[in-house]
């Protein structure tokens, strides 16, 4: 390695004398890891929450309800208050003025302001 | 600046005891790591793992937190971004995680054979069991550490502050962190999770939304809004806006406040290279270039020129010597004479001598022999050339009908000729006059002239573009509401009106009588539906040869004037058109109402599209599921709200806060926000005082406890009933089989293990009673479902099929009391789980109830020591 390199001292040396197994004993070259790991989707599925008694706080039950307040809609484009709906793109605009740039937006453009706001229909 | 990393490797590992605790606070965006008791965490940096690699050797290296990007060049970091371990606010890939725990102990000094420390890690709160058990493996395995607690990272904070007295023992803390927002009520400065409450939105998701809002608006620099770059603008510029609705409006009108409220960020721009006019030396010298080069042009044509004269001039003289010569020859001899010159006849000499004089003066550039004039005096010129022209037909020769025909024929295209070039003039002239008069207007009134061909030249190029849009697009009304470009709208108006001839045609036949054709009109469909008929339109009409002639006459006497692109006119204003060379402004990327735009989803997460509460009603919502009786206690809560984790650093957060919270509340209510002391670092530092009580090892879950019945305990969670089986003479086949069934069927475990082990686990829990059955061979049926009959007649039928008369079930522990294979026939026989439910319901539940209590011990009385 480079003697800068060596001097930013900035790689994680892969022998550690602390350790009791190597990282790369572990991990051996070769073997997607990204596989082997649950997504905390799959873990909260495995925790079975269902059979704790329902009053137990759980990762999956303090999660927050929806607001209670009525909705905030706001021009996708300006971040106006937004009262009209454009019914081609489903864009929420505040104006005539933005609508006429909205309507010049790329389909792509219009996907990408969605899925900003998780709208986006995605054909799967 | 709160976040800043702090790599530096310490040297002074050794000096500490191996009694005190390491302290980590594994947040989503750093880690921290330092000794109990300091007030400052040793060590910093970005959660976050990048494995390159080294372009030199080849090898994969490991990078953790921010890579300096003078050491980019030494790396290849295309194959593999910067990674996370975590999945929203729970660890999950624990390979990650090995590597920045790696880079941690290692930049702490750790250099001897394990590490010998407690050591308190935070996680999030209610953090799944799986999660902190791979955590605790890691640690206690990997790095053999004596002891692992685990802690919430807000509720340090909000204990760090009410030590320093920032806090009341009563409280809520609302910790806006990167991923997820969690709400944590206090009552007599203890956790109670029973009321907290998370909202999936952080500040990883206020800069992304900035990232994304700004990428949009400036399309051409997109790629310079890195993560990083938006962190920087969110960090330095962005904040709360005390009402958005007010707020935003301001914005839109457009008032001198919002102006000064705007920031301007100015990319380089460098400046497209103008056209550096050359020098008069040069254009001289380019010019004198040129004009050699067109006098060589010149001469050689000229000289090609003269050689063909020369030529022809020569052939002439030939010819007429040729000529007098056959003037000498006598009639009868012409033809022998002539036959070695190639001419036919004497006629034919001649014509070829007039050809060729007359090519001749055309190459010497002298004026044809029949001037226009010709035509000037058709009618006395009319019966010369056309001779034949007056005559009946009756007394020509079929020949000299073919010559008539073809006179009459000549006639009438001279005289359309003659026509065309009068219309010409007449509208030239014009043209002139109208010239003359609108320059007339023009220099009467310049301005309302100007207006006025200004109006005219809008509205044609209106009708032009209405008109270009009908054929392109049909009916011009936008209610499509496919979106987007469909069938109908590829088509032009002429097209689709053919495509529907078409199909009428084709879903016509063989209806009813086929009277097609009878009528000449019906075979005029097929000229419609040709394809020829599109050319049609293509020809420019009048609007178009209007619009040209008056945007010419405007760019002559406007030096203003812009000649509108074709199809500009539908794109907006504000957007960059394509064409034009980009200037300084358009590097100038302006964040106004982004400001306060992006921070504000932490109020309303549904802007987003995250449909959970938002900051302010968290509080509310975590009062209203905490269990209490009293109103006082709501008001103790309310009085106290502590905000912490890096979004509270936004300015403006305590005032709105305060405001959206007074909106839930009942009027008058008391309330009080107050922000930690440091929102990033109380964590860390909380933990450490944590941690440097003494008490600290009693709450920890150690090394022996993990070896001896870690994975026992592991098998204990969730566990309902727990039975023991003496097994003789089962076979590896059978139980392999035995489990298999138990596992599909009622989600029961069979564990074989040492009646020592399987009491140390139980040991000090409600199931010790089983301590009479250790005896003898025993496998252990643990049944994490309520249907507690279902998994005993399992295990029956199994011993009924195999004829294992020998393997009976043990004593059973379940309420705490034992138990024996007699007693508990009862609960076998029973008839179904619904059964069950009515009869043992309330019992069943709390034994499970104080087990987890007993598992997450560490998490929930971790803060009781320090009250105490």
């Amino acid at each position: 390695m480079e003697g800068e390199l060596m001097e930013a001292d900035i790689v994680v040396p892969s022998r550690l004398s602390f350790k009791k197994i190597q990282a790369y004993e572990k991990y051996p070259k070769g073997q997607s890891s990204s596989r082997r790991w649950k997504h905390l989707k799959q873990i909260l599925q495995a925790e079975n929450f269902q059979d704790l008694p329902p009053d137990l706080p759980t990762y999956v039950n303090i999660e927050s309800p929806p607001s209670t307040q009525p909705c905030k809609r706001i021009c996708d484009i300006t971040g106006y208050e937004a009262p009209y709906v454009d019914p081609r793109t489903n864009l929420r605009y505040a104006n005539a003025h933005v609508f006429k740039a909205l309507r010049s937006l790329s389909s792509d453009q219009v996907h990408h302001y969605l899925s900003i706001r998780n709208a986006a229909v995605v054909l799967k | 600046m709160a976040f800043v990393s702090r790599i530096r490797r310490q040297t002074d590992y050794n000096t500490y005891p191996s009694s005190i605790p390491i302290v980590i606070d594994n947040g989503a965006s750093y880690f921290r790591i330092g000794w109990a008791g300091e007030t400052e965490p040793r060590v910093v940096f970005r959660n976050i793992v990048q494995r390159p690699r080294h372009k030199a050797t080849g090898e994969t290296v490991t990078i953790v937190g921010d890579l300096d990007p003078a050491m980019m060049k030494y790396f290849d970091c295309t194959r593999s971004g910067p990674r996370t371990p975590f999945d929203s606010n729970v660890v999950y890939q624990f390979e990650i995680m090995e590597y920045i725990l790696d880079f941690a102990f290692d930049r702490l000094g750790a250099n001897g054979s394990g590490i010998d420390h407690p050591i308190l890690i935070t996680e999030c709160a209610c953090n799944p069991v799986q999660s902190r058990s791979k955590m605790a493996e890691l640690l206690f395995e990997t790095y053999g550490v004596p002891a692992v607690a685990f802690g919430v990272d807000a509720a340090f904070s909000y204990k760090y502050n009410q030590l320093h007295g920032i806090c009341k023992k009563d409280g809520i803390v609302l910790c806006p962190g990167f991923t997820t927002t969690h709400a944590i009520p206090f009552v007599d400065g203890e956790p109670i999770y029973k009321g907290s409450c998370r909202t999936n939105i952080g500040g990883y998701h206020v800069t992304d939304y900035l990232k994304q809002l700004l990428s949009l608006k400036y399309p051409f620099h997109s790629s310079r809004f890195t993560w990083e770059k938006a962190e920087d603008l969110k960090l330095e510029h962005c904040y709360i806006a005390p009402d958005y609705a007010s707020e935003i409006r301001l914005f839109q009108e457009g008032t001198k406040e919002a102006e000064e409220k705007t920031r301007y960020w100015q990319l380089p721009w460098i400046p497209p290279p103008t056209e550096v006019l050359p020098s008069e030396e040069e254009l001289a010298r380019k010019a004198a270039i040129r004009e050699k080069q067109g006098q060589r042009l010149r001469d050689m044509a000229e000289a090609k020129r003269l050689s063909k004269i020369n030529e022809m001039d020569n052939q002439l003289t030939s010819l007429h010597f040729l000529l007098k010569q056959v003037d000498q020859v006598e009639e009868d001899d012409i033809p022998t004479f002539l036959s070695d010159t190639g001419y036919a006849s004497r006629q034919e000499l001649e014509s070829t001598i007039t050809k060729v004089t007359q090519s001749l003066r055309k190459a010497r550039g002298e004026p044809k022999n029949e001037p226009a004039e010709s035509e000037e005096n058709t009618d006395s010129l009319n019966n010369e050339k056309y001779p034949l022209m007056n005559v009946p037909d009756d007394i020509l020769t079929p020949e000299q009908l073919k010559d008539k025909r073809r006179q009459m024929f000549l006639k009438t295209t001279a005289e359309g000729r003659l026509r065309a070039r009068q219309k010409r003039n007449e509208e030239e002239l014009e043209k002139e006059k109208r010239n003359q008069l609108e320059e007339e207007r023009r220099r009467e009134n310049p301005e309302s002239y100007l207006e006025e061909m200004q109006a005219q030249y809008k509205e044609v190029l209106e009708r032009v573009e209405q008109k270009k849009r009908l054929k392109t697009n049909g009916s011009s009304n936008g209610n499509n509401k496919s979106g987007g470009v469909g069938r109908g709208e590829r088509l032009s108006a002429a097209q689709r009106e053919r495509m529907r001839l078409l199909t009428t045609a084709a879903f016509d036949r063989g209806k009813g009588e086929d009277t097609f054709g009878t009528k000449d009109e019906d075979w005029q469909l097929y000229k419609l539906m040709s394809k020829d008929n599109d050319d049609d339109d293509e020809q420019p009409d009048s609007d178009e040869a209007e619009l040209a002639r008056l945007s010419s006459r405007l760019q002559d006497i406007d030096p203003t004037f812009v000649q509108k692109v074709e199809g500009e006119s539908s794109q907006t204003s504000g957007e960059v058109p394509r064409v034009r060379l980009l200037t300084e402004e358009d590097y100038k990327i302006v964040i106004g109402i982004e400001r306060f735009r992006c921070p504000e989803i932490l109020f309303h997460p549904n802007l987003i599209g995250i449909d959970q509460v938002g900051l302010d009603e968290m509080a509310g919502t975590s009062i209203r599921r905490l269990p209490h009786d009293e109103k006082e206690i709501e008001e103790r809560l309310t009085s106290s709200i502590l905000m912490t984790g890096g979004c509270s650093l936004l300015p403006g957060m305590k005032e709105r806060l305060e405001c959206g919270i007074r909106m839930i509340r009942p009027c008058g209510s008391p309330i009080d926000v107050v922000r930690a002391m440091d929102p990033v670092l109380d964590a860390w530092r909380g933990a450490s005082a944590f941690a440097a009580n003494l008490n600290f090892l009693g709450n920890a879950f150690t090394k022996t406890d993990y070896y001896e019945k870690g994975k026992t305990k592991i098998n204990l969670e969730n566990c309902h009933f727990i039975t023991g089986i003496n097994y003789n003479g089962l076979s590896v086949k059978q139980l392999q089989e035995l489990r298999g069934i138990l596992r599909e069927n009622t989600n029961t475990k069979l564990l074989v293990a040492k009646n020592t082990l399987v009491y140390k686990a139980l040991e000090g829990t409600k199931w010790e009673s089983l301590k009479p059955c250790m005896k003898g061979m025993n496998a252990w049926l643990f049944v994490q479902s309520e249907d507690i009959p279902a998994a005993l007649k399992t295990f029956i039928n199994f011993q009924k099929e195999k004829k294992l008369y020998d393997n009976n079930l043990g004593g059973a522990v379940f309420e705490e009391k034992l138990y024996a294979p007699q007693d508990y026939k009862v609960i076998e026989t029973m008839p179904s789980r619904a059964d069950v439910y009515g009869m043992m319901l309330g019992s069943l539940h709390w034994p499970a109830l104080d087990l987890v209590n007993a598992l997450q011990a560490p998490t929930a009385t971790e803060n009781e020591t320090v009250v105490a």
